[in-house]
């Protein structure tokens, strides 16, 4: 198991992680920035554990993020 | 000379630096909430519950807001969008400014006044002609030389083009600050080569780097006179201002919501010197040479008048960072204030203060404030040197706390 973590109150809503990565993001219509789906908030922090296979995509959402919010552990 | 219609807009890209721009004589301020705005990134950028802040201080200290939202707008923008408009339109911020048409629409639709950002780069009489069935004021390209801003504001003025209050419709340029590469700011190169979109905020400046160019077949490197290749020195008409006066326009921006309240505070004091200087026929060279030295002690990548002269793109920087001839050096914060006695505690968190020293408060209430430290009153006793972990008191007018910050200021090297 791997961890995903979203620093959300930094988004930009560019839109990248839910391009690359539809299973786990959606773009909010509330604030307009994007949400890690299922995940627990602590703190504007939003955790979720993953499985193996999507590890490797999510490396490169947490890449692809222009301003760094998002960390695979 | 009109002076007294022109409006000196400044940025305020913190409470800070939005307070350095009302002491320091702005007619208006511009600012950005949430990430919908070209500085998204800025660590300081407001929120939407800052917006009825903001409007207060605005309208105490009799001075115009203007909220810009002048990113690309993509359709999970437009709720949000549309909350921000809201609060605009409830806190009587005095207008948009904008490029994008789903921003132009909802302004229209709630009957908000519209600035067209430079974002739109209007650059002749019929766009112009266009947007002022939408908007007041139109910021122009930065790109258009004096002769072109001279035609568009007279044909402005042949033509009688409104804008949507009935008035003549507003022409507004640029007088001070960065420029790049790109048509006013439409730019892909950090989305291309770090994924960071210039136009929603996320521009990661690597045109300010150095870069060399290499043989893709031979990997034999060129060398370029200039290696600061894609970085313009910043825009600075403060010599040329009453050619730019002349020309008619009635707004000029500085730009800068992602620097300082000292720059803020320096740039909108000269420029409001230099309006004032101009009204009363007392703009000199002299003057002249010392804005042009006040200016240079706050960030800058060096100085020329952009493209209001003609010249080519050809000014380029030197180096990556400022070449202002002074740096703040951060000390540490405020933590107590003494109201009957108008004394102010800092405590020195990093560096040391000495006697003779030049110190920068900068805070939400006093906006950028430099002191000489004459003497130095260290845990309560006068003292040669205040070090990590000391208390300072000094004598300030206005009340501050741990949000302001205390600065040392020296010579830069570079000066």
């Amino acid at each position: 198991m791997a961890k995903i973590i979203h620093y959300r109150n930094k988004c930009i809503g560019c839109n990248i992680c839910f391009e690359l990565q539809p299973e786990l993001w959606r773009m909010s219509m509330k604030d307009g920035k994007a949400t890690l789906l299922r995940s627990q908030e602590k703190r504007d922090t939003y955790i979720i554990s993953v499985s193996e296979c999507h590890l490797q995509q999510s490396r490169d959402v947490a890449k692809a993020c222009p301003v760094n919010i998002i960390k695979v552990l | 000379m009109k002076k007294n219609n022109i409006e000196l807009l400044s940025p305020a890209g913190s409470f800070d630096s939005l307070q350095a721009a009302i002491n320091a004589g702005a007619d208006a301020v511009y600012f950005g909430v949430e990430q919908l705005n070209m500085r998204a990134k800025s660590v300081n950028s407001f929120g939407v519950d800052d917006i009825a802040r903001v409007a207060d201080i605005a309208r105490v200290n009799n001075i115009k807001a203007y909220l810009t939202l002048n990113t690309i707008i993509y359709g999970h923008d437009l709720q949000l969008l549309r909350s921000i408009l809201t609060e605009v339109k409830k806190h009587g911020i005095d207008a948009v400014i904008a490029s994008d048409f789903a921003v132009i629409e909802q302004c229209s639709q709630m009957g908000i006044p519209l600035h067209i950002s430079t974002q739109a780069n209007v650059s002749n009489i019929e766009a112009v002609q266009f947007f002022s069935r939408f908007a007041d004021v139109i910021v122009l390209a930065r790109e258009l030389t004096l002769k072109q801003v001279h035609d568009i504001c007279n044909e402005v003025r042949r033509k009688g083009i409104k804008g949507v209050s009935g008035d003549l419709v507003k022409i507004e340029v640029f007088i001070h600050g960065a420029l790049c590469m790109a048509v006013s700011g439409k730019c892909y190169m950090s989305l291309h080569t770090q994924n960071a979109s210039a136009n929603r905020g996320a521009c990661t400046q690597n045109c300010r780097r150095p870069y060399l160019v290499k043989d893709a077949e031979t990997q034999e490197e060129l060398l370029i006179d200039n290696e600061y290749i894609m970085s313009p020195k910043d825009l600075c008409t403060i010599g040329v201002l009453d050619q730019i006066i002349r020309c008619g326009v009635d707004v000029l921006k500085i730009e800068g919501r992602s620097k300082g309240a000292d720059y803020v505070h320096v740039t909108t004091q000269c420029y409001r010197e230099a309006l004032d200087a101009l009204e009363s026929g007392n703009y000199t060279a002299d003057k002249i040479e010392a804005w042009l030295r006040r200016l240079s002690t706050v960030y800058n990548r060096g100085f020329w008048e952009g493209y209001y002269l003609g010249h080519k793109l050809g000014e380029w920087t030197s180096q990556p960072g400022s070449a202002a001839t002074e740096k703040k050096i951060y000390v540490g914060k405020g933590s107590n204030y003494y109201p009957k006695t108008g004394i102010a505690e800092f405590t020195v968190e990093t560096g040391s203060i000495k006697p003779g020293d030049t110190l920068m408060i900068t805070g939400p209430l006093c906006g950028m404030v430099k002191e000489k430290a004459q003497k130095l009153v260290i845990n309560g006793r006068v003292g040669t040197e205040a070090v990590k972990g000391d208390k300072i008191t000094i004598p300030f007018g206005i009340k501050v706390g741990r949000q302001d910050k205390l600065y040392k200021i020296v010579e830069a090297a570079n000066g």
